[in-house]
């Protein structure tokens, strides 16, 4: 832990990959159960994406912290911190629309948690990409 | 783009399909112990099928592209982390494949179980808990963190 630790920033690089990670499954999931009509399953999946967002922009600003990022903007960064910060709105209403679904069981409510879930997985691969490729 | 940030970004995209897949079924497998019906177990389990081919590109991307990085980025030939982490890629996929297959026969029971009255059975509960079938998944999932652990530590690099 203690050699770990006095490495170059490993703690928040790896939660932060940890974390998206684990967003990405769990969006994945609630994605793939919705689409098969399992109501229960896509909020359960969605109620497992919400910690691992937290992980993920609190270990991405500890990051940009020690990296010394703060005030900087390359593509890749904005694009990152974009689908992090404002985009969880769409993680919010997949969720919404899950618990919708959920207690009405309208087909409809069903429709729109498959649609968010997937607009943000896609939201989510773009921010990876651009992350990983360093898109300048 | 460097050839190396294309490569990096390849395998780095091969390893959210192959982590986050495996999340994907992590999930869909908890979900699956917590079910009632067989009908609705099957259903989840099925699902798990479909996320198989993501899990597949990721497998083969982390390795194919991580090798070719590693001749890219100069790394030495008998870099240990990189050793131990295509150890560790292995017994991950064995302990997945053979966790996989036992997860496969739960939702033939399921399935089974399904068409003939779609009740709460004990004997799925049973196979769905089967120990050696989640010891091989969670042993899968620590092999897959602790690649993870040294692609991002690289210790001795």
């Amino acid at each position: 832990m203690t050699l770990l630790a006095s490495t170059h920033p490993f703690w928040p690089l790896f939660l932060h990959v940890l974390g998206t990670m684990t967003l990405f499954g769990a969006v994945l999931a609630a994605l793939v159960t919705a689409a098969a009509g399992l109501r229960r399953a896509a909020f359960a999946s969605l109620l497992v994406a919400l910690p691992a967002w937290v992980v993920a922009l609190g270990a991405g600003h500890w990051l940009e912290h020690d990296e010394g990022l703060s005030g900087a903007s390359p593509t890749w960064l904005q694009l990152g911190r974009n689908v992090l910060e404002p985009g969880v709105l769409v993680l919010l209403l997949a969720l919404a629309a899950a618990w919708w679904w959920r207690s009405s069981g309208k087909q409809a409510a069903g429709r729109a948690t498959a649609a968010l879930a997937g607009i943000y997985l896609v939201l989510l691969t773009v921010a990876m990409l651009a992350m990983s490729g360093k898109w300048s | 783009m460097s050839t190396a940030q294309w490569l990096l970004m390849f395998h780095v995209a091969s390893a959210f399909c192959f982590v986050g897949g495996s999340v994907t079924a992590a999930i869909l497998n908890g979900l699956a112990l917590r079910a009632e019906r067989p009908s609705e177990v099957a259903a989840l389990l099925r699902l798990i099928r479909r996320v198989l081919p993501v899990i597949f590109v990721g497998v083969a991307g982390t390795l194919v592209f991580g090798i070719w990085l590693w001749h890219e980025q100069g790394y030495a030939i008998g870099a240990a982390w990189i050793w131990v982490s295509l150890v560790l890629w292995v017994v991950a996929n064995a302990l997945g494949g053979r966790g996989g297959r036992l997860q496969e026969q739960a939702r033939v029971l399921a399935e089974r179980l399904a068409g003939e009255g779609d009740t709460p059975s004990a004997e799925l509960s049973a196979a769905l808990r089967e120990r050696t079938g989640l010891w091989l998944s969670y042993g899968a999932g620590v092999a897959t963190l602790a690649i993870l652990v040294l692609m991002i530590w690289k210790p001795g690099s």
